[in-house]
C-alpha cells in the first residue's frame, strides 16, 4: 500500500495554536478523517502523517518527528502493538495511543502493560484529545524529572570529586607537614631543656613560645590527618559490639575519668555493622568532650541506644527485633556546661571552637570527625542542649549493613 | 679491654642524626657513632670503599628507609646478599607506618622495625631502648674481618 | 587456649627456665598470650600449622618466638633454619634465648637469620631482667610484620 501523506490545511487562527505532529497508523481513510476531526474539535492544530506498515512507520518517524502516535490495533499485514515494539527498539519516548474498535482477545490493560500509553475506542473519539493531552503532560513530567536527576547526579559526582581532592590535599599536606614540624618541635624542646636559665630571660620566653607553637601545630596536623583519614581509610566493616567499644574507650580515657571523678554508664548497647576503629573514635570523642566540658560537679555521663525510640524512656524497653525500625538511635548525655542554642549549628564544623584555649583545650575537630564518621554510615548526628543544662548528643546508625559505596571511590 | 661498640646510623636528615646522637649521649652510650646520609654512602662505608677504606664494620646499623640514591630496602638487600655483612643486625628506624614498608623490611631480613616517634621524649626513650637492648642484652655477632 | 591468639611462642624444654620466663613476662603484663612448647618438633607444628596445631593459621603468627637451642626431637638451629627458609614464616621475629656459650652457635644463629641472640645469664635475677627487657623490646617497641598498631610507649624501658 502506498503511503499517503495527508497534510491537512493548517488552520489559521488569531491565537496561534501550537502544531501537534501526529503519526497515524491507520488503514481506513474514514477513520483517519474522524480521528483528525476529533483532534481539531479538541483544540489541536494538527500536522498528521498516516502510514500502514512498519517500513513506512519507520520512515515517517524519521522524517515527520511525531510527538504522538495514534495506532489502530488491527491492520492488515501489521498490528498497532507492532508500532510500540518499533518505538522501543529505536529508543524513542513517544506516547502511543491505541485508537481502535473492539480489541478482541487482548484487553486494553494488557496493551498498556505492553507499552501503549492509552487506549481509546473509535466510537468514543471525544475522549481522544484529553487522552493526548494527558499523555503529553506525562511525557513532559518524565523528561523534567530525568533532567533533574541527571543534573543532581552530575552535581553529586562533581561534589564527590571535589571532596576527594580536598581530602587528598588535607592528607598530603598534613603528612608532608609533619616532618619539618617534628624537627622544629624536637629542637625547640632540646633548646628549652638544655639552655633553660643559661641565656637571658627573654631567650627562655622566646623558646617557650616557639615550643608551644610547634606543639600546637603538631596536634592540629594530627587532628587534620585523623579527619581526612575518616574519608580515605579503607573501612573494614564487621559486626562491632558497642559494649566492647565502650570498654576500650573507658580504658583509653582512664586518666581523665579518674581525674574528673566521672561516672560513665552504659547498658546493653547493640551490635552495629561498622569499622571498629571508627566506632572507638566516635565514642571516644563524644565521651571525652562530655568529661572535658564539665560543670562544677563530677561528670555523670550516660550512653544509651534503642531502635528509634521517641524518648529516652522508651529506649530501655525496645528490643532489636522491632521490625519496623531501620536504624539505631544512640544518645550520649552529660550534666556539663551545655551548649547555647545559637551555638548548636557551629559545633560540628572543622576547627570550630566555642571557648578560648585557656578555658578548655582542644582544636575543635573532634565533633567534625564524629559527624564525618556517622554520615559515612548513612546516619545523622545532632545535639540537644541548653546552656548550663547538660548536653545530649544523638546519632543514628543503620540496622542493616550498608552497601559500601565509599570503597568504590577510594583514591 | 673490650672494644667499644660501633654504631652506624643511616639517615638522610642530619637533624635526626644529631637527635640520635643526643639521645645516645643522654643514655651514656660510650661507643663510636658513625653516620651517613644516603644509601650509596652506606654501602660504601660498609664495603670500606673510597673515602671509607679505614672504616670499621659496625656492630649495629640503624637504618632509615627514605634515603636518596639507594633507599633503605636496597641497602638492606645488599647487606643480606653479602657474606661479609649478612650477620650485622639492622634496626629499621623510620617515620613510615605503612604495613607494606614494615612487611618488606622483614622480608629483606631486617632484625626489627621501630617507628620514629613524633615527639622528643619518645624519640629519646626509643633510642635508649634500642641502645639498652642491642648493646646491653644482646650477644652481637663478632665483627670479624 | 585458642591457638590463634598467641603473642609469644616460648620454645624451651627446661621447666625452671620456662617458669622464670613466664614469671618475668607476667610482671610486664606480657604473659597473657604465651604458648609454651617443649621440643623442636612441636614448635614446627605450631608455626607451620600442622599436626596438633593444624587449626592455626599462617595469617596470625605469634609476634615473637623465644627459642632455646638445646631441644629434644628437633634442635633450635634446625627450627630456626626452617622458619627462616620458608616464605610463609620467614618474617616471624625469632629471638634465640639460650644457655649455650658456644660462639659458633651464635654465629650460625645470625647466619640463619635470627632476629637477635640472647645468652641466658646464670644469675636468676639477671635472667628475669633480660626476659623483661626482651619482652618489652619485642612486644612494645618493635613493629611486627603482620599489621598491628604500636602499643603505648608508656612501657618504655
Amino acid at each position: 500500500m502506498s503511503t499517503a501523506a495527508t497534510k491537512l490545511q493548517v488552520e489559521h487562527s488569531p491565537q496561534a495554536k501550537p502544531q501537534l505532529r501526529v503519526l497515524m497508523v491507520e488503514d481506513n481513510p474514514l477513520d483517519a478523517t474522524l480521528i483528525l476531526r476529533s483532534l481539531r474539535q479538541g483544540g489541536f492544530d494538527v500536522n498528521a502523517t498516516t502510514v500502514q506498515d512498519e517500513a513506512a512507520f519507520l520512515r515517517a518517524l524519521r522524517t515527520h518527528n511525531p510527538e504522538i502516535v495514534l495506532a489502530d490495533f488491527n491492520l492488515p499485514g501489521w498490528e498497532g502493538m507492532g508500532a510500540v515494539k518499533v518505538l522501543r527498539r529505536e529508543g524513542l519516548d513517544i506516547p502511543l495511543i491505541l485508537v481502535s474498535g473492539a480489541l478482541g482477545d487482548v484487553s486494553a490493560v494488557e496493551c498498556i502493560k505492553r507499552g501503549a500509553t492509552d487506549y481509546v475506542l473509535k466510537d468514543g473519539l471525544v475522549r481522544l484529545p484529553e487522552a493526548i493531552r494527558r499523555a503529553l503532560e506525562e511525557k513532559h513530567l518524565r523528561q523534567e524529572r530525568k533532567r533533574a536527576e541527571e543534573d543532581l547526579a552530575s552535581k553529586a559526582a562533581e561534589l564527590a570529586r571535589s571532596n576527594a581532592d580536598l581530602e587528598q590535599f588535607a592528607y598530603v599536606a598534613s603528612h608532608d607537614l609533619q616532618e619539618p614540624l617534628r624537627m622544629v618541635a624536637a629542637y625547640t624542646q632540646l633548646l628549652s631543656e638544655r639552655y633553660q636559665g643559661k641565656l637571658d630571660a627573654d631567650a627562655d620566653k622566646f623558646i617557650g613560645y616557639a615550643r608551644e607553637g610547634a606543639l600546637r601545630m603538631q596536634v592540629l596536623i594530627q587532628d587534620l590527618l585523623a579527619f581526612s583519614r575518616v574519608g580515605r581509610k579503607e573501612q573494614s566493616c564487621c559486626s562491632v559490639d558497642c559494649n566492647a567499644v565502650m570498654r576500650d574507650v573507658l580504658q583509653i580515657l582512664e586518666a581523665s575519668i579518674k581525674e574528673s571523678g566521672a561516672t560513665v554508664n552504659y547498658e546493653s548497647l547493640p551490635e552495629v555493622w561498622a569499622d571498629n576503629t571508627q566506632m572507638v573514635q566516635l565514642f571516644q570523642n563524644l565521651i571525652g568532650n562530655a568529661i572535658k566540658f564539665r560543670g562544677t560537679e563530677p561528670p555523670v555521663i550516660s550512653v544509651q541506644a534503642g531502635a528509634q525510640p521517641e524518648t529516652p524512656a522508651e529506649s530501655k524497653t525496645e528490643t532489636k527485633t522491632e521490625a519496623k525500625d531501620h536504624e539505631w538511635l544512640f544518645s550520649v548525655s552529660d550534666n556539663g556546661i551545655g551548649i547555647a542554642p545559637e551555638d548548636v549549628g557551629k559545633i560540628f564544623a572543622v576547627f570550630q571552637r566555642l571557648h578560648s584555649r585557656t578555658e578548655y583545650p582542644g582544636n575543635g575537630i573532634g565533633l567534625a570527625i564524629c559527624k564525618k564518621i556517622v554520615e559515612r554510615y548513612g546516619g545523622r548526628i545532632w545535639v540537644e542542649s541548653q546552656a548550663g543544662g547538660g548536653t545530649t548528643f544523638k546519632f543514628t546508625m543503620p540496622l542493616q549493613p550498608r552497601e559500601s559505596k565509599a570503597e568504590a571511590s577510594q583514591p | 679491654m673490650k672494644a667499644a661498640h660501633e654504631l652506624l646510623i643511616v639517615d638522610d636528615n642530619p637533624a635526626d642524626i644529631a637527635l640520635a646522637r643526643e639521645a645516645l649521649n643522654a643514655c651514656a652510650y660510650r661507643g663510636q657513632i658513625n653516620s651517613v646520609e644516603d644509601g650509596a654512602e652506606a654501602l660504601a662505608f660498609l664495603g670500606r670503599r673510597g673515602n671509607y677504606a679505614n672504616a670499621v664494620k659496625p656492630d649495629l646499623v640503624i637504618l632509615d628507609l627514605n634515603l636518596p640514591k639507594r633507599d633503605g630496602h636496597a641497602v638492606l638487600a645488599a647487606m643480606r646478599a653479602s657474606p661479609d655483612l649478612r650477620k650485622i643486625p639492622v634496626v629499621i628506624f623510620s617515620t613510615s607506618q605503612l604495613s607494606r614498608d614494615i612487611a618488606r623490611s622483614y622480608e629483606l631480613g631486617a632484625n626489627c622495625y621501630v617507628s620514629k616517634p613524633g615527639n622528643l621524649t619518645e624519640f629519646f626513650s626509643m633510642m635508649k631502648s634500642i641502645e639498652k637492648f642491642w648493646f646491653g642484652s644482646v650477644k652481637l655477632p663478632p665483627r670479624g674481618e | 587456649m585458642n591457638g590463634d591468639e598467641v603473642d609469644i611462642l616460648l620454645v624451651d624444654d627446661s621447666k625452671e627456665d620456662v617458669d622464670l620466663t613466664l614469671h618475668a613476662l607476667r610482671s610486664e603484663n606480657l604473659a597473657n598470650r604465651v604458648f609454651v612448647v617443649r621440643d623442636g618438633e612441636e614448635a614446627l607444628d605450631f608455626l607451620f600449622c600442622s599436626g596438633p596445631h593444624s587449626d592455626r593459621s599462617f595469617e596470625r603468627p605469634p609476634r615473637l618466638v623465644l627459642l632455646d637451642l638445646k631441644l629434644p626431637k628437633v634442635d633450635g638451629l634446625q627450627v630456626l633454619e626452617r622458619i627462616k627458609k620458608d616464605d610463609r614464616t620467614r618474617s616471624i621475629c625469632v629471638v634465640l634465648l639460650t644457655s649455650s656459650r658456644e660462639e659458633r652457635d651464635m654465629v650460625r644463629g645470625y647466619e640463619l637469620g635470627a632476629n637477635s641472640y640472647l645468652q641466658k645469664p646464670v644469675d636468676f635475677t639477671e635472667f628475669r631482667r633480660m626476659v623483661k627487657l626482651a619482652g618489652l623490646y619485642w612486644m612494645v617497641i618493635n613493629r611486627p610484620p603482620i599489621n598491628s598498631a604500636p602499643r603505648s610507649v608508656e612501657h618504655a624501658l
